[in-house]
């Protein structure tokens, strides 16, 4: 939120995010696209399934954009993600003379 | 057609048409309210020297796309704002079949400002990248 109580840009604190995607199914205007990929996590104990020991896999997070010229600002995606990955972070974004610039990526959203 | 254009800052620095659609035009016209604002200006008032913006403000229907253009191609020098989501890229209607996905698919645009509706400071924003070129 910004100082007068409205929305303003979104952070992404990417140590909690999970890539569970649910913040980019909630989104009412498909804004946040979100790309990962599985790795196996060593520390974790295999499990034992009928087909033999299976290893522990987690997610990685590769990319996560959000598209600030499709955003409604309507904090879905902060209420929704179930990790806190995502919150308020003060003011609107400001005005951009090309779409591209408006699409922040993992670093530009800390 | 008669386009008019407020002369924004009231010193003749911008002169400013808005082309108000939907939503956004309240922000826009609040935006308005806060500005000083000296007289309206004729198009055909308008000269060389001037500097215009012509804001978009609001969702481009592809029934109302020819109307924008021709007021847009009316101004010669026009830098034209995109003024929020819809008029950037299509917003909450990028997968409608009617509408314009951005105001920047026919025209040079000169300022994107995000928001669903934008906040009238995002205007100001806009307003004085464009005048520091």
């Amino acid at each position: 939120m910004t100082a007068d109580g409205t929305h303003g840009k979104i952070r992404l604190i990417e140590e909690n995010c999970t890539s569970c995607m649910i913040c980019a199914r909630e989104c009412p205007v498909w804004c946040i696209q979100i790309d990962s990929h599985t790795e196996v996590d060593p520390t974790a104990p295999a499990q034992q399934t009928g087909r033999g020991m299976r290893p522990r896999t987690r997610n990685v997070l590769d990319r996560f954009v959000i598209d600030w010229s499709l955003c409604m600002y309507c904090g879905i995606c902060v209420e929704e993600c179930p990790f806190d990955a995502l919150e308020w972070n003060g003011a609107h974004v400001a005005p951009r003379p090309s779409l591209d610039a408006l699409s922040f990526g993992i670093d530009e959203l800390a | 057609m008669t386009v008019r254009c407020v002369d924004w800052y009231g010193n003749r620095s911008l002169l400013v048409v808005d082309i108000a659609l939907t939503c956004c035009a309240l922000e826009v016209e609040a935006a308005a309210g806060r500005a000083v604002r000296g007289e309206v200006v004729e198009l055909a008032e308008v000269t060389a020297q001037d500097r215009v913006a012509v804001v978009v403000s609001g969702t481009v229907t592809d029934a109302v796309l020819p109307l924008v253009r021709e007021i847009i191609e009316a101004v010669p020098q026009a830098q034209v704002v995109a003024f929020g989501a819809c008029a950037s890229s299509g917003g909450p209607y990028w997968d409608s079949y009617v509408v314009t996905k951005g105001i920047g698919q026919v025209c040079e645009v000169a300022a994107y400002v995000p928001g669903c509706p934008p906040p009238p400071e995002a205007l100001e924003h806009a307003f004085h990248e464009i005048l520091q070129g």
